[in-house]
């Protein structure tokens, strides 16, 4: 298989955007045209989760080719729940890396607050097995929080540890300008103070407030491309050197061991396989925190820290900005919010701009192999990938 | 002449004992404190919450056009025994929130307006009124409506308020539901949150003055936007957001 | 009419399955529908747990309880779950009884209790 570049990105802000999905779509389209200096297009994917259950529309990838004057390239939409970002995105990989096409487009997006926040709650719940779980109203913190408690029992992980992420992550995502949340918050404002139950209540026990993610709009895209169309693009060389995927259970009670996330570590596995390196070299993560517990696990899934250890590297600092791993310097989906459809390309995005060194306060020094877990359902369905610098 | 018209017009009102200010940490670590207001404070605080009437989303235009009828009627002594609490950080204003004495032992919540967002201050300042009209005021009851879903779902279905439908509230007859004493005492920890007395400085600070928000919930930066959205496929959405974007302004 | 959730196992091979899939993951055969349905059994232990408060629109209650239970046999199973204080590996035992409301349908399913 051809190796595969990244010649262009870009990203919308993250927060609520009145504008319609096709839009939030093709604006960061745009952006990365611009960015590669490329508009010759063979084939566009979109991610996106929501758009014929929530935003009313079908099709969604036929309106975004033909809104960025791209027709007559190919176009679909890539649906793989959260993950839809990373799985578009090794759709483009394998489709340049075949030799079927030289420049194609991988654009996500999403438009959750187009409905109220009970209907997104519902729509992510449909994640859910229809017959086993979804009746009894399980939603995806209820699983992650039936997930955090085993945690508790068996390694030691308390609301402390899950409060720190919550910490790094949203204030992290105060370096980061397309960040949906853009406020401080401390330990002490959400555990210890006197009022913290009121400023961070359980929203499934164990997990607070502050341990979600916010519901988030927003777009991301990455423009991915041969060895001979990247050297006509004037932007520093990032390869998309590995994916990897795996599946579980759809139904959570099913996995074979309740406290692993089989998936992550074999998509993991898979993606640094094809990469030809392994966790150790990683210089910079993007995990998937939609529940601060799912940075814990996956750090410790990807290999970056021993099984049961992940909380101890983050009291350690191991994983802050400036600390051995870095993991969510973005402000991860916590601080940075959760488009769902557009979340595994803002991680790639985040990766990309790390590599080429252009990340600002938030760079982290000498990157030079950067990773990204995008969790589906709830670790049913995994993509990870890796990138690496080359020039 | 006046003197005696005034006397008609103007409700007589019980002497009600005063709300005892009170400190929390947010979130953030910020402090901010709750506490009672008089008629003194009443012109500044409509000038803070009249520009939240233009605001049209998220139901902010009308309870910020109720609460600044609620105020100017009580400046006027126009409704009787209502009160005002204020949650202030930094003395810059973060919530108004008001109710009234129907009877003794039966109290009435009118409005909970925040004015800074994410840090759940609407929670602690509605957690206030409901502390004021039980513990204090000895209500056996405070009757509650929602304009919001949101407010809804946060009052009504989290603290199973019980319905009183058949009672109208004075807020448009709109069913209203009520906070009795008994559900007060299950939901106490939750409620009757916050430290008393407020340190020195930090009272001082908040009585010095009740400055405006430095960062108040604004109007969609395109008030066509949400309908534009809809139906405009010619692009020039687009072309505002990346105005707003070259222009730095942050969309809420 | 006392109702039941049904497991289904594979004719081939015993495994049991709950929910149900096409393909048995014991031996995959590929014949269609060679499982037999068994009432599952109504008693097991917690597996894991959690209080649900922010709940769908269909739930208004303040706090919805959810667990894991693996019933006696191996199967496990997701349910709502009716104890105030749940502790994890404690024995509960399952009846089948409503468990949403959507307009003109009834959805049934698992409540556990403690035992």
């Amino acid at each position: 298989m051809r190796s595969v570049y990244v010649a262009g990105i870009g990203i919308t802000s993250f927060g609520r955007l009145e504008y319609p999905l096709a839009e939030i779509a093709a604006y960061p389209a745009m952006m990365a045209m611009k960015d590669a200096g490329l508009t010759e297009v063979e084939q566009v994917y979109v991610a996106n989760m929501g758009s014929g259950r929530i935003n009313h529309q079908t099709g969604l990838a036929s309106a975004v080719v033909d809104t960025l004057s791209l027709t007559p390239a190919g176009a679909e939409v890539i649906e793989n729940g959260p993950a839809s970002g990373a799985s578009a995105l090794k759709q483009g990989m394998l489709a340049v890396g075949s030799g079927m096409y030289d420049v194609v487009l991988v654009t996500g997006a999403e438009r959750m607050r187009e409905v109220n926040n009970l209907d997104a709650t519902d729509f992510i719940a449909t994640l859910t097995h229809p017959l086993s779980e979804y009746v009894y109203g399980v939603t995806l913190p209820a699983h992650a929080a039936m997930f955090t408690r085993l945690y508790m029992a068996k390694y030691g992980v308390t609301e402390r540890h899950l409060a720190m992420v919550a910490v790094k992550n949203q204030n992290q995502a105060m370096t980061n300008a397309f960040a949906h949340l853009q406020q401080r918050i401390t330990i002490e404002g959400i555990l210890d103070s006197p009022e913290a139950m009121t400023n961070n209540p359980y929203v499934a026990e164990p997990l607070r407030f502050f341990d979600c993610c916010p519901v988030s709009d927003g777009g991301a895209c990455l423009i991915l491309v041969s060895e001979d169309a990247m050297a006509g693009v004037d932007r520093p060389w990032v390869r998309l050197a590995g994916v990897g995927q795996a599946t579980d259970t759809h139904a959570v009670a099913e996995r074979t061991d309740p406290t692993e996330l089989t998936a992550v570590r074999l998509a993991a596995e898979r993606s640094f396989a094809m990469a030809g390196c392994g966790p150790a070299d990683v210089d910079v993560a993007e995990l998937h925190d939609a529940f601060t517990i799912l940075e814990i696990a996956e750090s410790e899934e990807a290999g970056f820290f021993g099984k049961g250890e992940g909380h101890l590297a983050l009291e350690q600092g191991e994983t802050c900005h400036g600390g051995s791993l870095p993991i969510n310097v973005s402000g991860g989906l916590k601080g940075r919010g959760h488009p769902v459809g557009a979340t595994g390309i803002a991680q790639a995005h985040e990766i990309v701009t790390q590599l080429r060194h252009e990340a600002g306060a938030r760079q982290v020094d000498d990157a030079a192999i950067g990773f990204t877990c995008n969790f589906g359902g709830f670790g049913n369905n995994v993509v990870c990938l890796t990138f690496i610098k080359e020039r | 002449m006046a003197v005696d018209l005034e006397k008609t017009l103007r409700p007589i009102d019980a002497d009600l004992p005063p709300y005892p200010a009170k400190w929390v940490t947010l979130a953030s670590g910020d402090e901010m404190v709750i506490r009672q207001v008089g008629r003194d404070d009443v012109s500044t605080l409509l000038a803070h919450v009249e520009p939240l009437i233009h605001v049209e989303r998220d139901y902010y235009d009308i309870v910020a056009a109720r609460v600044y009828a609620e105020l100017l009627a009580y400046h006027v002594h126009r409704v009787q025994d209502e009160y005002v609490l204020v949650a202030q950080i930094d003395g810059e204003l973060a919530a108004v929130v008001n109710g009234r004495q129907v009877k003794p032992g039966l109290g009435m919540s009118l409005h909970t307006l925040a004015l800074r967002r994410g840090l759940r201050i609407g929670a602690h300042a509605f957690a206030a009124k409901m502390e004021y009209h039980i513990d204090i005021l000895g209500h056996d009851e405070v009757l509650v409506v929602a304009e919001s879903p949101i407010g809804f779902r946060r009052w009504m279905i989290e603290y199973q308020l019980e319905e009183r439908f058949d009672t109208p509230h004075e807020l448009g007859g709109v069913p209203s539901y009520a906070l009795t004493r008994e559900l007060f005492e299950r939901a106490r920890r939750k409620l009757v949150v916050g430290r008393r007395p407020v340190p020195t400085e930090l009272l001082a600070k908040a009585q010095e003055a009740i400055l405006p928000p430095t960062d108040p919930p604004t109007a969609p930066a395109d008030l066509l936007a949400a309908t534009r959205a809809r139906y405009d496929t010619t692009g020039t959405a687009v072309m505002m957001q990346r105005r707003i974007q070259e222009q730095g302004v942050h969309d809420a | 009419m006392e109702r039941r959730i049904y497991a289904y196992r594979c004719r081939s091979c015993g495994t049991a399955h709950y929910p149900f899939r096409m393909r048995c993951k014991g031996c995959g055969n590929l014949e269609f529908f060679e499982f037999d349905a068994e009432p599952l059994p109504t008693a097991g232990t917690l597996l894991t747990f959690t209080h649900v408060h922010n709940l769908p629109a269909e739930y208004e209650v303040e706090r919805l309880g959810l667990g894991v239970v693996e019933l006696e046999g191996g199967v496990r199973v997701t349910g709502q779950m009716d104890i105030d204080r749940p502790e994890l590996g404690m024995p509960v035992s399952g009846s089948v009884e409503v468990v949403r409301h959507e307009p003109y349908e009834d959805y049934w399913g698992l409540v556990f209790r403690a035992v």
